[in-house]
């Protein structure tokens, strides 16, 4: 298989869309598992976007900084939040995005398996479409939260 | 490694404006984007709002490179992405071209906790529709660290 081969490998658990309408303060957001941080898709993003920073498809670059990380390349920030994204689009649909704001007080590492959570902090209607702002972050199971932020989704435009 | 700027060649950043341009993103490049999020393609033609961190960049005439020597980055290992803040206002879509602009609106220096003086430069882009609309706007937040590595 390709390594960009859209096969949404990434796994939404227990998530259908469409079933946000009642949803309220204090509600989890269902979670998106990135199994695997592959470096293969870090150095096809860095073509895409012309990233000249070695730290994204050179693992001696990072080997060689004094942070401890080893021999591993790290995560581009963009596809960290692109995985809070697929979670947000899971739970509220495609084009449900509003704002996102993220940012990144650890890295993500190749090889490392990730989990994208949130939780509905507070809903309010703006133009007659009721929106859910949201506490969101990606979560390694022993390093805590690696990168954390906010959205803004809509649940359901009324006409 | 290079000296530390003065202060006031980074506060004279404030207000850069790049050249400014357009940008379409083509199918086979939300494909592959997409695809490194390990998401499926999105329908009706929906690019992977992923893309909302390069294309303003690319489509200002801008890049990463000079945005890193802008700021006199000691080297491309001495930015600390701070925080991305990113609106969409409708849907970005695959194969239209969308006007964009982009500037510096904030650039300082500061000192964190350990008292290291770094620079922290916030960028904004604004990708405009056909129908001239303002479609989402990317604010861009780094910190550029000096004498850490």
């Amino acid at each position: 298989m390709s390594d960009v081969e859209n096969s949404a490998e990434g796994s939404a658990i227990n998530c259908t869309v469409g079933d946000t309408h009642n949803c309220k303060v204090g509600d989890a957001i269902p979670e998106w598992v990135m199994e695997r941080v592959c470096p293969e898709r870090m150095r096809t993003m860095a073509a895409i976007l012309r990233d000249p920073n070695p730290l994204h498809w050179d693992r001696d670059a990072v080997a060689a900084l004094p942070l401890g990380l080893g021999a591993r390349t790290i995560n581009q920030g963009p596809l960290g939040l692109s995985y809070m994204i697929n979670m947000l689009h899971a739970w509220t649909g495609p084009e449900s995005v509003r704002r996102i704001v993220m940012r990144f007080p650890q890295v993500v590492l190749d090889e490392e398996r990730v989990v994208a959570k949130g939780v509905v902090i507070a809903t309010r209607e703006e133009r007659g479409t009721l929106l859910a702002d949201c506490d969101i972050w990606l979560e390694h199971a022993d390093r805590g939260r690696l990168l954390e932020g906010s959205a803004t989704v809509a649940l359901v435009t009324r006409s | 490694m290079r000296p530390i700027p003065a202060e006031s060649e980074i506060t004279a950043l404030v207000g850069h404006q790049f050249p400014g341009g357009t940008y379409k993103i083509e199918h086979w490049e939300n494909f592959l984007l997409t695809g490194c999020t390990g998401a499926q393609l999105l329908p009706n033609g929906i690019a992977h709002p992923v893309a909302l961190f390069h294309v303003p960049i690319m489509g200002s005439n801008t890049s990463i490179a000079e945005m890193f020597e802008l700021g006199q980055a000691e080297s491309d290992l001495s930015i600390i992405p701070e925080s991305y803040d990113w609106e969409m206002f409708e849907s970005i879509k695959e194969e239209v071209t969308y006007d964009i602009s982009g500037k510096i609106i904030a650039a300082e220096r500061r000192q964190n906790e350990q008292g290291q003086t770094y620079d922290w430069v916030q960028f904004c882009f604004e990708m405009t529709s056909p129908e001239n609309l303002l479609s989402a706007r990317s604010t861009i937040t780094w910190q550029y660290t000096r004498n850490t590595l």
